[in-house]
């Protein structure tokens, strides 16, 4: 890993207008609340949080898909944020997404070698006969037969259809691949060969993968270093090795201690901290921290002072004031 | 080796030999294929699988939910040592709902919208009692708060849409025990919910498990879940058990090749994750079946005996079909447990 920062993100703000339960009133949901990251060229970012926490969100913020309300995100040193659609074309070659749902992602009307080929006849990357020859090969780089390339996508198995997105998204010989929970659809035994595929597309092509998904086993086995958000913020952000054996947010700490476990060895099993309710209403954000209605060490302060999230030690930030296993 | 622990006397549910096949335009669909299974007194038994591997057709079957020309269910389904399967609607009714309890994935589905919730547990405690309107309403109130609904008394009067996905699910938990079943089939209860709620429903259904004494039944894909909840696991694959065995046992020392698979495929939190196993290829077209082991197109470990089909069999409570020798079982593990030390 060279350290140099792909894609930064600061202080993004996306929020959504709504019709209000009362007639002529507005609610705004912040789904995405002041976040900011840096990816580094070669690593894996993993995303984590439930539902509607705003990762899906950000994903798409930052890869410009869903213009910001505020902020910027740059991209090897360019600024995005505000360009027009035509002046961001070049660099969207750059930025490919694979997405969730390998039955809604994929035109159902068009062969899986055109759905493969079209990015490269947008693009205009080559003539028809080589982006043919390109198409073939991309198949065999995501373990698929080339000889399936004028099939359609329901003659696919989830998983093949997975490797179709993935062979769509490196159509284009992107830096960053944005995967949007790539593998959730997928039963277990298809679920780790789509990752074992993810991962070595990654050494071969030298990719840079920020990886969304809810799934704490998947996301702490493909990454390098991991962001928990919830309620729209990243309330930590680690190196996946520490940020998963010493949590610092209450909110990390509670989530990992909840993962069903298999109990394969002696190890004593982890206490399991429940945390009471349902994540609040991102149209009523609580005051002070986002965690504190949830948090089962939130004090009077927590209520009214929002915790930044701050860097306390090397590439380990916390929003939180009081930080668990710091000692 | 530990005595088989469900003795004919203490089986709540007997299922033996259960079969259910669909007849389509494409041919016959074999969705359960020789399920036999107990479930003791107070025991929770997983049923574990991947997506089309039977396991919600064979619980919907046993409780004869799935009705249709074009299905043939044999077999048989003791429950308290009646015979079950093939009742009609009519004496099915007592049973659905009251004696067996069921709690579905999906919570929107499972509740009708146009109904409150108190509505929806003061119909079922009255066609399964004799409680008076009041008494069910008040039942149902008592209900909710045990299922740790807050401020029941209102929320009782609420439609599902008023609730969150793990409320509602609270909600179905809370119809399910109303007529204290004796028997709770469970599929895939916390699959559509966030991981801190389906901790918050594990806890809940293990804490009423302790109250109600029911025996439970889980259907699921994750195996986490199976860790943290059951005493029994059946592996299913194409509509046959794969495996059967306390939970510990299986996890611990599985036996069949389907199970290293399936548990070697899960990426875990509470470790760094080494390169996952996978099981090669996708499950196989329930159409296509193949005579013998169902596993063999997808197997490493294929031999030429496994043309054809293997019966379950080992010690006691711990059993597989599969047609390697133990000493084979031995050499091939030991070899994966050295092949992953030195990566």
């Amino acid at each position: 890993m060279s350290g140099e920062v792909l894609l930064r993100a600061t202080d993004v703000v996306k929020s959504f207008s709504s019709r209000g339960t009362k007639v002529g009133t507005r609610s705004v949901s912040v789904a995405v609340n002041g976040v900011s990251l840096e990816v580094k060229r070669g690593e894996t970012l993993g995303i984590v949080g439930e539902s509607g926490c705003g990762k899906s969100t950000l994903a798409r913020c930052l890869v410009q898909l869903t213009p910001v309300t505020s902020g910027t995100v740059e991209f090897k040193g360019v600024t995005l944020t505000g360009l027009s659609r035509r002046r961001l074309r070049p660099h969207r070659r750059e930025m490919q997404l694979v997405f969730q749902d390998p039955y809604a992602s994929l035109n159902p009307r068009r062969t899986v070698g055109d759905i493969v080929a079209d990015p490269m006849r947008i693009h205009k990357v080559a003539g028809e006969n080589e982006i043919v020859k390109r198409v073939e090969n991309l198949f065999v780089t995501v373990g698929l037969d080339p000889s399936y390339l004028r099939r359609y996508p329901h003659e696919f198995s989830g998983g093949q259809r997975q490797r179709i997105g993935i062979a769509r998204a490196l159509a284009l010989n992107p830096s960053l691949v944005v995967a949007d929970e790539p593998v959730s659809a997928l039963d277990v035994s298809v679920q780790a060969q789509v990752l074992n595929l993810m991962a070595d597309l990654q050494d071969e092509l030298d990719l840079t993968y920020l990886f969304i998904a809810h799934d704490l086993g998947v996301v702490r086995h493909v990454s390098d270093r991991v962001g928990v958000m919830y309620l729209g913020e990243i309330v930590e952000l680690g190196d996946a090795e520490t940020l998963y054996e010493r949590p610092l947010h209450p909110y990390t700490e509670a989530l990992l201690s909840v993962v069903p476990e298999l109990n394969d060895t002696d190890a004593p099993k982890r206490e399991r901290i429940l945390i009471s309710g349902d994540v609040p209403d991102p149209s009523d954000r609580p005051t002070g921290c986002s965690f504190h209605p949830r948090c089962p060490i939130a004090t009077e302060r927590c209520t009214v002072e929002k915790p930044a999230l701050v860097e306390i030690g090397p590439g380990r930030s916390v929003a939180c004031h009081y930080p668990r296993n710091t000692a | 080796m530990p005595s088989d622990p469900t003795p004919l006397s203490d089986a709540v549910l007997r299922v033996s030999d259960l079969r259910v096949s669909f007849s389509t335009r494409q041919g016959i669909v074999q969705a359960v294929d020789g399920l036999s299974l107990d479930v003791g007194r107070k025991e929770v038994v997983g049923i574990v699988g991947e997506s089309g591997s039977g396991k919600s057709v064979a619980m919907y079957s046993m409780l004869g939910l799935v009705r249709d020309a074009n299905v043939t269910i044999t077999g048989s389904v003791l429950f308290e040592g009646r015979e079950i399967l093939g009742l009609s609607d009519r004496e099915m009714q007592p049973v659905r709902g009251g004696e067996i309890g069921m709690i579905f994935q999906d919570p929107m589905t499972a509740l009708t919208p146009v109904y409150t919730v108190g509505w929806q547990i003061v119909e079922q405690l009255r066609a399964h009692t004799d409680m008076t309107k009041r008494q069910a309403r008040t039942r149902a109130v008592e209900l909710l708060a045990e299922v740790g609904i807050p401020d029941p008394k209102s929320r009782v009067d609420r439609y599902p849409h008023e609730f969150s996905g793990g409320m509602r699910q609270r909600v179905v938990i809370a119809m399910a025990l109303s007529c204290n079943p004796r028997l709770l089939i469970a599929d895939e209860p916390t699959t559509a919910l966030d991981v801190t709620t389906q901790a918050q429903i594990l806890d809940l259904m293990e804490k009423l498990q302790g109250t109600y004494g029911s025996s439970i039944v889980i259907i699921t894909h994750d195996m986490g879940v199976i860790a943290e909840m059951a005493d029994r696991v059946v592996v299913m694959y194409a509509g046959r058990p794969a495996e059967i065995g306390p939970e510990l046992d299986v996890v611990r020392h599985p036996r069949h090749p389907y199970t290293w698979g399936l548990l070697g495929a899960v990426p875990r939190v509470d470790a760094k994750s080494r390169r996952l196993t996978t099981i090669p290829g996708t499950s196989i077209s329930p159409l296509d079946v193949p005579v013998g082991c169902a596993f063999a197109p997808r197997c490493e470990h294929r031999m030429d005996v496994c043309s054809q089909r293997p019966l379950m069999r080992g010690d006691g409570s711990h059993q597989d079909a599969c047609w390697l020798s133990d000493e084979q079982r031995v050499a091939i593990r030991t070899k994966a447990t050295a092949q992953e030390a030195s990566s």
